[in-house]
């Protein structure tokens, strides 16, 4: 059976320390912090299940700045539910940006 | 400090998730040390529960710091930069106390490199003020110089009195004296130790201090300190994944074995325990993999029940879990229908030795039969590679012995189609182990030992081999059988910047080389082992090794 899954996309804003640590890190930080949070994650299908996370753009490492970021769940979630649930879990220098596009 | 100048500035960020940060203001200052690089450092146990336990007591801050990488290394000395720890960037120096972890011989000139660049003296008897405290050694002596106090055991035991001692006392005499009438703890310069007629004699100096020195272990690991709220790296590490350990110490007696007599009594943990571990550390960690830690998974007498109940947790949660090395008989036996939803994609077996008579010798029994009858159940568990330990240089072993490992990692491939990886280590008569009275092969022997077998091992099966360098096994040898003087081999060699050279390499062995002769050691004196007197015989294990 197909699971459906929910995108949201996220904007981060990289600083401080974490600007040391590279896309690749920012998976496994996001996953961890995901998997903290208790949200609904999708996980991938086959041998090796893994949260399914992706990136809009990159970061050069030591670089401060913005990264978009999809995040998958099993059901329909809001941004303030994402953020009131993640914020909390996310190492500092790794912020969550206001939903811009809300407000278009 | 601009981290992007140098490789892997992950190693230098912390800020990892559960770090402690306290304010340091009228605080006890200590910070743990490693002396390896971050990746290796934050894969170590005892690091984490020292790390977690200290932190703890509200009137102390424990902090990190690792071996920095080369590049690092250098870019301090030409900034005129102290290293620092991880968590306030604060300079060694301004630390009370800094531990460190010391259970690789050949790492003991990086604990030199981190004090030096820290801008704390080398020698104990040139500092002042700092206390600096040295763990997980088996023998302490080749570090009597540059170590104030040692702890010889499981500081789960140790850490309340040395939290005391540093509250009750200001100054560090003090301090050394309370702490060397405990058991476990041990103050070199409280000692003298003389060599004549061929045997070491030990005398105390400060009249109250402990001798002989007795490990001290953890009586119930249910009770015992465990680390819940899991430091989490950003980055990779060596063991990349949150360990939970479900026993400690080894109930078999291999006759190489240094851990069982470090480790002893045999301990476990009840499944119910390791459960509640689990789910706390998992709730706060995120960590998607979980390994159990144990010397030999095997023994541990509630497998079964304990697999069950964690993978019904486990699966859920999509966390993956791998197990400490098992016995071979459980992939034949009832169990490895268990190990199917575990994925395993690798297995490792510590055979040691090609041969059943020689495998006897060692105590080591396993059932080599059942490894090739196992082959095909290996097949449906998706396991894809399959590692196997071996050792050589035992005096009991014969040229055929030393064959027969070609022979049998082919036999290995050719049943199991499975990738092979070998890691063909030399023997080492490490102290308190059974067999800490055999001399050690001198490099040629073992030279010609290691070119048997590399003749004999095909090179048309895919086996891919690992085997030690002659130099560095003697090297390892020497240093974890040392005595007093080689302090001042182990100082000459750091002078030199031997940490900067690939070990085994041949600018690391020629500064070795050079650095005993110039302190008149002929190193052959440490590999000759017939005797019951040792550097180490002022420290009790229980049991003796012979027993």
């Amino acid at each position: 059976m197909e699971i459906v899954k929910y995108p949201i996309n996220v904007k981060l804003y990289k600083s401080g320390e974490m600007i040391y640590f590279s896309q690749l890190d920012l998976v496994h930080i996001l996953e961890r912090a995901l998997r903290r949070s208790g949200l609904p994650l999708y996980y991938t299908q086959g041998f090796n299940p893994r949260t399914k996370i992706s990136f809009s753009n990159g970061l050069k490492l030591g670089v401060e700045g913005v990264v978009g970021v999809t995040f998958y769940f099993t059901q329909a979630i809001g941004f303030s539910h994402l953020r009131d649930a993640l914020k909390p879990q996310l190492p500092q220098g790794l912020n969550i940006l206001p939903d811009t596009t809300q407000n278009k | 400090m601009d981290f992007t100048l140098v490789q892997k500035p992950q190693r230098y960020a912390g800020n990892e998730w559960n770090v402690i940060k306290k304010p340091h203001h009228e605080k006890i200052r200590i910070c743990i040390a490693y002396p390896d690089l971050y990746e290796v450092g934050m894969s170590n146990l005892g690091i984490r529960i020292i790390y977690a336990l200290l932190n703890q007591f509200s009137d102390v801050v424990c902090e990190r710091v690792f071996a920095p990488g080369a590049d690092f290394a250098k870019l301090l000395a030409s900034k005129h930069k102290k290293l620092t720890s991880l968590e306030t960037r604060t300079p060694l120096d301004a630390f009370d106390v800094v531990g460190f972890n010391f259970n690789y011989e050949l790492n003991y000139v990086r604990f030199l490199q981190i004090l030096s660049l820290g801008g704390i003296p080398l020698r104990a008897q040139e500092r002042k003020h700092h206390i600096v405290i040295g763990g997980g050694v088996s023998n302490p002596e080749p570090l009597a110089e540059f170590v104030d106090i040692f702890y010889l055991g499981e500081f789960e035991e140790g850490a309340q009195h040395f939290v005391d001692a540093l509250r009750c006392y200001r100054d560090k005499e003090s301090r050394l004296k309370f702490l060397s009438e405990i058991d476990g703890f041990y103050v070199p310069r409280f000692y003298s130790v003389r060599f004549q007629n061929n045997r070491y004699s030990f005398e105390k100096v400060y009249q109250y201090a402990q001798l002989p020195i007795r490990r001290v272990f953890v009586k119930d690991l249910n009770q015992s300190f465990y680390p819940v709220r899991w430091l989490v790296p950003h980055t990779a590490i060596v063991h990349d994944r949150a360990q939970i350990e479900i026993a400690r110490g080894c109930p078999n007696r291999c006759t190489f074995c240094q851990a069982r007599s470090l480790y002893h009594p045999y301990r476990q943990k009840k499944v119910s325990s390791i459960m509640k571990l689990i789910k706390s550390i998992y709730e706060r960690s995120g960590y998607e993999n979980l390994s159990f830690l144990a010397l030999s998974g095997s023994d541990y007498s509630s497998l079964g029940e304990l697999i069950d109940e964690a993978l019904e947790y486990c699966q859920e949660r999509r966390i993956g879990i791998s197990l400490p090395s098992l016995r071979i008989t459980d992939f034949v036996g009832t169990l490895y229908k268990k190990l199917i939803p575990l994925k395993k994609t690798s297995l490792t077996i510590a055979v040691e030795a090609a041969d059943e008579p020689l495998r006897c010798t060692l105590n080591k029994q396993i059932d080599i039969r059942a490894l090739f009858e196992a082959a095909k159940i290996l097949y449906s568990l998706k396991i894809k590679h399959i590692k196997i330990y071996f050792m050589f240089g035992f005096h009991q072993e014969n040229e055929e012995n030393l064959i027969n490992i070609g022979a049998f990692l082919k036999k290995v491939h050719a049943e199991s189609k499975l990738r092979v990886h070998a890691s063909i280590n030399a023997f080492i008569p490490k102290p308190f182990s059974l067999w800490e009275d055999y001399p050690m092969h001198d490099e040629l022997l073992l030279r010609k030992k290691r070119s048997i077998i590399l003749k004999h091992i095909s090179h048309l099966s895919p086996v891919k081999i690992s085997i030690s360098d002659p130099r560095k096994s003697i090297l390892e040898a020497v240093i974890s059988r040392g005595d007093r003087k080689l302090c001042s081999v182990i100082y000459r060699a750091f002078s030199q910047g031997v940490h900067f050279y690939e070990h085994a390499g041949h600018h690391w062995w020629k500064i070795w080389e050079n650095s005993m002769h110039e302190e008149n050691i002929d190193y052959r004196f440490y590999l000759a082992a017939e005797t019951d007197n040792f550097p180490w015989s002022f420290i009790n294990v229980d049991p003796r090794p012979k027993t």
